[in-house]
């Protein structure tokens, strides 16, 4: 009976020395459910908040990606406009001969493709502004090609950034470059003129101006989506901190108390195993003659 | 007046007892590691005095002893100890059968991890959610089939698993009943043993504790009741007698297994041999059919399960199923199977729904994401086991409806309504899309979301498991402490023996001595007296 007690004893002893090693070599408190039914619920909720933060983080990747294309893109387009503004007010000198407004035309056609080109900037395979169409380009060909066309898609690309929050990350690319192009369409026209005068060509000036203000309010809306964005990357780093957190506090052990444990449970079997020794030798067998 | 040859036969009698008891020592040491064996004793009794009184008694003052014999040996044993060793040992059958099952069930859930369904159905939301902030990207799209092909293969993983387990459950319980009959016929045959040795006055010590390490292995099994039939004959009044042996319900209820007339056979209809005989591919019990001796057939239904006091079987049999017929089986393998099949067919529904309402990269509406092949579409019986990504996604990746609106390759809003499925909340068993289109499906769950209803299945599992292994550790200190007892009573202390075997070896020669000591008294009348003059 005695042996019985302490083999028992022994066992009980071996089996909490082997679950103290096991958290310490995984670093959980649990490694089944019934370990800590509550501990396990609540790790699987932890993990799914953590994996929310983290994806979160990566959408967020994205929107950058999309703000700062376009905003790159925008930046030519904007130098592209000022070239222009250069052109316009050269031309509109009087002294200007129709042969140098022909070549200056020339440029402006030249430069209107450059915009065609930035507006169908393409993006990791995709169109960045052509709406929610990104597997098409926003113009086919030139203007003044045949078959020129615009396509035209003006619907919002959205991205979620946090739980039902979604921040639409691209631009009205249809009204901003139809508008450039059109206005460019237009200056070509008059410097194509013979007819025209200094004050007509000096007169389009306040179009370009107008395309470069729209220009310009494109741009900004984007510098805004990009405090926004930054914000919520704030929120999101805290949130991976604190959900971290959350979930390290509810599975992880104390290091220093469980090999406390582990050490004290050490000396318990330690002693369990010498008593035992002892009491099982001796019976009065031994001292018989 | 005394025979001069009295007091030789008083010092022999004194020999030849304690020469039983010694040899009875000495079967106790023998015997001293022998599992179920109890010490036996030599029971001293006091020989007829002399003389007897009756009418030609012969005139002396006095009785005189006439020495000892061995009256009977008895084995040392606490009936009422062995009643309580046995209602733990069928509690602890019940607990530690319930904890083991429970355990394999964690060990294939394996939740908490990196490697279970929870996690394959993140990894499918993040892949979605990368498809949706890139939709028109051919990786993303692979990227949300293979894991959509992962979480489909964990559902199967899971269910076959599971039902695997539940197979082998069925086993068990085949062989467990297969034992149970073979203790049952064993006790039997050694009742007729000590029926027929009981009658000449006999005790059958060591057929004693056979019978009763049987009964301790049976009790594990069943909860049983042991009463005793006295066999009759010239029988003494400490024999133990013939073991009857029942079952015992809840109520107290009896329905005997073991009577002096025979045993009864043990088996469970319909058959569960999962390997051997397909007839009962579901998996479930609906009655314990007991055939006695005689051939007459009590049965236990399966609503009358509950009234098993305890012990191993029962247990098995809640794990492993029990009901009327195949469609309505209760227990906890086929409760965690239905849970399945209602968790994949949910999510899939929902998740074909949505994406049916979405757009595909050639510009037409979405076709199911995920095929099963379920009979039952209340309880989606079938669905864990069959599901998976549909033959059309697998062959073409732009069938993948992202797209909210018709001709919008980079319209991701269908993708991100796809990854909050799990997530919808569902009201009496009907759920309302995350898109505005205000479809509803109804599904078997009946409450909260996918995400949470998987999310309880785990804690439940939790929660029962540490029920379980606290109610085995419990059973298992109760019933040790109570062997301790019985052992205390019953087992052989060396010490003891030693003690015993120096009390009795000094006896047998005291009583040798007087042999010698009469044999000088007889010298001295024989040769020493009547010479005087010679």
């Amino acid at each position: 009976m005695l042996a019985n007690n302490m083999l028992r004893n022994l066992s009980n002893s071996y089996e909490r020395l082997g679950k103290y090693q096991e958290q310490l070599a995984t670093g959980k408190k649990i490694s089944r459910p019934s370990d800590d039914p509550v501990v396990a619920m609540k790790g699987i909720a932890y993990r799914e908040d953590l994996a929310r933060v983290k994806q979160y983080q990566r959408n967020i990747g994205e929107v950058h990606n999309w703000i700062d294309s376009a905003d790159d893109a925008l930046d030519k387009v904007g130098l592209a406009l000022q070239r222009v503004q250069e052109l316009v007010v050269q031309a509109s000198t009087d002294t200007a001969t129709p042969e140098d407004r022909k070549k200056i035309a020339d440029e402006i056609d030249q430069i209107q493709k450059h915009i065609v080109d930035v507006a169908n900037t393409k993006v990791g395979g995709k169109y960045i502004f052509n709406g929610a169409d990104t597997k098409n380009p926003l113009f086919i060909g030139y203007p003044g090609e045949t078959g020129f066309a615009v396509n035209g898609n003006q619907s919002d690309v959205e991205i979620e950034v946090f739980d039902g929050i979604k921040l639409d990350v691209n631009i009205d690319g249809k009204t901003l470059f139809t508008g450039i192009i059109g206005m460019l369409d237009n200056l070509k026209t008059v410097l194509n003129d013979p007819n025209s005068t200094g004050n007509t060509i000096s007169s389009h000036l306040s179009q370009v101006e107008a395309q470069q203000d729209a220009l310009l309010a494109a741009r900004s809306e984007l510098g805004a989506k990009q405090n926004r964005v930054e914000m919520m990357e704030n929120r999101l780093s805290t949130q991976e901190v604190i959900a971290t957190k959350l979930m390290s506090n509810n599975e992880d052990i104390e290091y220093e108390k469980t090999i406390t444990d582990l050490i004290t449970q050490e000396s318990v079997h330690r002693a369990a195993l010498s008593v035992g020794a002892r009491i099982i030798q001796p019976t009065l067998v031994d001292f018989l003659r | 007046m005394l025979s001069t040859f009295h007091g030789l036969e008083v010092a022999k009698r004194g020999m030849f007892t304690q020469q039983s008891a010694l040899y009875v020592t000495a079967h106790n040491i023998a015997n001293a590691n022998t599992p179920g064996y109890s010490r036996q004793r030599v029971n001293f009794v006091e020989t007829e005095p002399f003389p007897p009184a009756s009418m030609n008694r012969p005139q002396i003052p006095g009785q005189m002893g006439t020495g000892v014999e061995a009256g009977s040996i008895q084995r040392i044993r606490d009936s009422f100890l062995d009643y309580q060793y046995r209602n733990e040992a069928s509690k602890l059958g019940y607990w530690s059968a319930r904890s083991e099952v429970i355990a394999k069930m964690e060990d294939i859930m394996n939740e908490p991890s990196e490697f279970g369904l929870s996690k394959a159905m993140t990894q499918f939301w993040e892949s979605l959610q990368d498809l949706s902030a890139n939709p028109e990207n051919e990786g993303a799209r692979a990227v949300v089939r293979q894991r959509g092909i992962a979480v489909a293969e964990s559902f199967n993983y899971l269910y076959t698993s599971l039902s695997q387990i539940r197979d082998d459950l069925g086993q068990e319980i085949k062989t467990g009943l297969l034992e149970v009959n073979s203790i049952l016929k064993q006790i039997s045959e050694l009742n007729d043993q000590i029926k027929a040795v009981e009658p000449n006055g006999y005790l059958p010590n060591d057929l004693y504790d056979k019978r009763d390490a049987l009964v301790d292995e049976l009790s594990k099994y069943f909860q049983v009741k042991v009463e005793t039939v006295p066999s009759g004959g010239n029988a003494l009044d400490i024999a133990e007698g013939i073991y009857e042996i029942s079952l015992v319900n809840q109520d107290g209820s009896t329905v005997k297994i073991v009577t002096k007339d025979g045993y009864s056979k043990l088996s469970v209809d319909p058959p569960v041999d999962p390997v051997n005989d397909p007839t009962n591919p579901d998996g479930y019990v609906s009655e314990i059919r007991i055939e006695d001796a005689l051939g007459n057939i009590t049965t236990i239904s399966y609503d009358k399960f509950n009234d098993l006091a305890s012990g191993r079987i029962k247990s098995l049999i809640e794990s492993y199923g029990y009901g009327s017929d195949p469609n309505n089986v209760k227990g906890y393998y086929p409760d965690m199977l239905a849970d399945l099949n209602k968790m994949a067919y949910s999510f899939a529904t929902m998740f074909n729904a949505q994406h049916r309402e979405g757009y595909d990269l050639n510009n037409s509406n979405g076709v199911d994401f995920f095929e099963m092949n379920v009979s039952d579409n209340t309880t989606g019986k079938g669905a864990a086991a069959s599901i998976k990504v549909s033959d059309v996604i697998m062959s073409d990746l732009g069938k993948i409806a992202a797209s909210s609106k018709s001709g919008e390759s980079g319209n991701g809003n269908n993708a991100l309504y796809l990854s909050m499925i799990k997530d919808v909340q569902i009201t009496n068993g009907s759920a309302t899309l995350p898109s505005s289109s205000g479809t509803t499906v109804s599904v078997p769950i009946t409450g909260g979301t996918v995400q949470t209803f998987y999310q309880g299945l785990i804690g439940k599992i939790g929660v029962d498991g540490q029920q379980a292994e606290r109610m085995k550790t419990n059973a298992e200190t109760l019933a040790t402490s109570v062997d301790n007892n019985r052992q205390s009573v019953s087992s052989v202390s060396l010490d003891e023996e030693m003690t015993n075997m120096i009390k009795f070896q000094h006896a047998y020669n005291a009583a040798a001595r007087m042999i010698t000591a009469i044999d000088e008294m007889l010298d001295k009348i024989i040769n020493d007296m009547g010479i005087v003059g010679r």
